[in-house]
């Protein structure tokens, strides 16, 4: 059974609709990233895998279980997948271990001690450990997108959403966090991840969506989506998309 | 003023430090209720059902809208018209305090305002129900964001303390008054003494509310407004 | 002071033993208008409206609570029914009685106007256009300004306090404060040789207790009866002699030394009697 099936979803706001029957399939173990114009629906699509934004229309399941059913816990489906956002978003009053922490305490209920144990084994997993105590504001953008990958990593999820991890940051700052991503991959993590970094996706995508206008366009492994689109409008993306952002990894 | 007029206020420094205690109590009575019912006040604003907010709305604009002293009188002589009959000094806490929340509702709830709707997304992101996600997330962060705000606030409902007299609690104002009603020329003495009271307790409160917001500092939080 | 405090303990006690076959009416007063009523160095309520309820009370049989409350409540307070007797030096207006009910009057108090010494102002000269008058607002010398005088070309100035209004013609922002004769007349022993008094004016006024409208409780008959006893007794002329005249420090040591012959003896005319024999040079 696949990890995570996402069929037909819908979602309008107002009078645009935004994503217009969304339908992907994502094996465990896989990474998938999804390209596309701006305001076509990715980051949306992200939100509505974990309900974050409630689709209109259209059903999510994680293995057997309906994320989309009203009768599902979402906060026990939210802490089995983990989102990791453009501007990082970790909580500005804690430290960089409590911001791991939390979920582990509060969430998964794990005692204190050994919450701080796996805290800090995740963020010497993306190299932060020596920062454990300092606070998001005294952290760099990478080092913040870093503690907030450990965070998600925490939680032993499923699945890890990325909504464009690293358009936030200054260029220099990129790598790291790629670097991060990478690693995650090849140790076999799901992952979903919206981004612009071609050569990430060419690289390390085991799948490439291109979404345009609230639907796929055309999904599959990188080569032939960058050596043979069939379909000339996912060519064009491409290469316009390449020039603009070069291939930073 | 002459220097006689101080040395005959000094026995009366007592009296008036016991009036001072009432002021107090009355303060503490009343900016715990306010903080209380203001913070859920506020969260009902920022966070409840339509209507509950309508009715916090409504319930801050009321408070925030009637005269001090008016709430007091309702409060002292309108309860116990409802067969209440509240002491004076639980009517000045309650009306006050009540007062009190409906300011401190609007600071809570700029506070809760300006913290970026991503934290709120990253806490329901991580599992955590919208309950938990205000306790753990947002509200140490909205409540270090209201400190300032808060301390004006105490500074206020520190002085309305002295309005509690309009019901018959005998507070220093009180007390003040019993010494001029029997000595009418230590009037002005009198007086600057209960202001330098006032300013000493304004001063010690500020300072302590000074070393909580350092103590509670987190960098990069007071900045972002 | 630890005498009266062991003294009023034993009075406390005294009236709680008794306390279940008496009636207990809490009476009302704005205590900080001497000599009516005010609060001694030492932290005790007296004067004169004060000292006849305690003396009415024990004739009459029953217990009282003093209450200090603020002026402009008492007559809201005792009609929401928090209090059941005002005894305040409230004189007796048509307005009052609209909403609760009076005593016979007790005190007739005449209005007296006080300036600056010196000031060479007399009565004809005070109510005269341009001339401004304080006054304590809700006071009788207020409505008398308001009514009479500002017709007149006077301008009102009202005050929370008499001090107050003392202190701003003191200053020379008013001209002249209308207040009652006694507390103008204490007001002019304090301030010796800075103000005086220019005129007195008879406005008729006079002083009673209140109770609410229609005096369900039955307290006015009580008040009355215990009036005119101590008039029999010739308490009542003493305690006139003891509060209107001497030094407030002075009727304070008497008060201390005499108020035990009154909640512990509870003999009305021995204390009057003590006061004035303690007051004599």
């Amino acid at each position: 059974m696949a990890l995570l099936r996402v069929e037909n979803l819908h979602k309008r706001y107002g009078h645009e609709e935004v994503l217009k029957g969304v339908t992907l399939t994502q094996e465990a173990g896989e990474t998938k990233v999804v390209i596309g114009p701006s305001g076509t629906g990715k980051s949306t699509l992200l939100r509505c895998i974990n309900r974050l934004t409630e689709p209109d229309q259209g059903q999510v399941w994680l293995e057997d279980l309906e994320i989309t059913s009203r009768r599902s816990d979402i906060n026990q489906i939210r802490a089995k997948i983990g989102f990791v956002f453009q501007d990082f978003n970790l909580f500005t009053h804690l430290t960089a271990l409590d911001n791991v922490r939390l979920g582990l305490t509060k969430v998964r209920r794990m005692p204190r001690a050994a919450a701080t144990d796996r805290a800090m084994a995740e963020l010497d997993r993306v190299g932060l450990a020596a920062k454990a105590g300092a606070y998001p504001a005294q952290l760099s953008g990478g080092q913040q997108q870093r503690v907030s990958i450990a965070r998600a990593l925490a939680m032993d999820p499923k699945l890890i959403l990325f909504d464009e991890p690293t358009s936030a940051l200054d260029p220099e700052l990129i790598g790291e966090v790629l670097s991060v991503m990478i690693q995650l991959a090849r140790d076999g993590m799901t992952m979903i991840v919206v981004t612009h970094e071609m050569g990430f996706a060419r690289s390390v995508a085991d799948e490439i969506v291109f979404m345009e206008g609230g639907v796929v366009v055309e999904q599959g492994p990188p080569e032939q989506m960058f050596r043979s689109p069939q379909i000339p409008r996912t060519g064009e993306f491409l290469r316009k998309i390449s020039e603009l952002y070069g291939e930073s990894s | 003023m002459n220097l006689s007029a101080w040395t005959e206020i000094a026995p009366h420094i007592p009296v008036l430090l016991r009036g001072i205690l009432v002021n107090i109590e009355l303060l503490l009575g009343l900016i715990s209720l306010g903080l209380g019912v203001g913070v859920v006040t506020a969260l009902v604003e920022v966070y409840g059902p339509r209507p509950l907010g309508w009715a916090a709305g409504a319930y801050t604009w009321f408070f925030r809208g009637v005269p001090e002293i008016v709430l007091l009188f309702l409060f002292y002589f309108g309860l116990s018209q409802f067969g209440v009959p509240v002491s004076a000094f639980f009517a000045a806490v309650l009306a006050l305090g009540l007062r009190s929340s409906a300011y401190q509702a609007q600071i809570f709830r700029g506070a809760l305002q300006s913290i970026p709707h991503g934290q709120m997304m990253a806490a329901r992101a991580l599992g955590l129900g919208r309950v938990k996600a205000i306790a753990y997330v947002i509200l140490p962060q909205a409540l270090r964001l209201s400190l300032a705000g808060w301390s004006n606030e105490f500074s206020s409902v520190l002085k309305d303390t002295t309005l509690a007299w309009g019901i018959g609690v005998v507070e220093v104002m009180r007390q003040a008054s019993y010494i001029r009603a029997r000595n009418f020329t230590l009037t002005l003495p009198i007086y600057i003494t209960v202001a330098l009271m006032f300013l000493v307790l304004t001063y010690v409160g500020n300072v302590a509310i000074g070393l909580a917001e350092r103590r509670l500092r987190v960098p990069g939080l007071e900045g972002r407004r | 002071m630890k005498n009266v405090g062991v003294a009023l303990l034993i009075a406390v006690l005294l009236a709680g033993g008794v306390a279940a076959a008496q009636p207990k009416y809490v009476v009302l007063s704005d205590i900080a208008w001497a000599p009516f009523e005010w609060v001694s160095e030492k932290g005790a309520y007296l004067g004169f409206d004060l000292d006849v309820m305690r003396a009415i009370a024990i004739l009459e049989g029953f217990e009282i609570e003093i209450r200090d409350t603020p002026f402009d409540s008492i007559i809201p307070a005792i009609i929401a029914g928090r209090g059941d007797i005002g005894a305040s030096g409230f004189t007796i207006t048509d307005e009052r009685a609209l909403v609760v009910s009076f005593s016979e009057a007790y005190w007739n108090s005449n209005q007296a106007v006080v300036v600056r010494a010196g000031s060479g102002l007399d009565l004809e000269k005070i109510v005269s256009p341009g001339r401004i008058l304080g006054a304590q607002r809700g006071t009788t010398g207020s409505f008398w300004i308001e009514d009479e005088w500002v017709p007149l070309g006077v301008t009102l100035v009202e005050y929370e306090t008499y001090p107050e209004a003392i202190l701003d013609l003191l200053a020379g922002r008013i001209d002249a404060v209308v207040q009652d004769v006694d507390p103008s007349k204490m007001a002019v022993l304090q301030y010796k040789g800075q103000i005086e008094i220019a005129a007195i004016v008879d406005t008729g006024e006079q002083f009673g207790f209140l109770v609410a409208k229609g005096d369900p409780k039955g307290i006015l008959p009580k008040i009355e009866s215990g009036v005119a006893e101590l008039k029999r007794t010739g308490a009542w002329d003493l305690l006139i002699e003891a509060y209107f005249g001497p030094a407030l420090g002075a009727i304070e040591a008497a008060w201390e030394k005499c108020i035990p012959i009154l909640l512990v003896e509870r003999d009305p005319l021995r204390y009057a009697q003590c006061l004035v024999a303690e007051l004599k040079p």
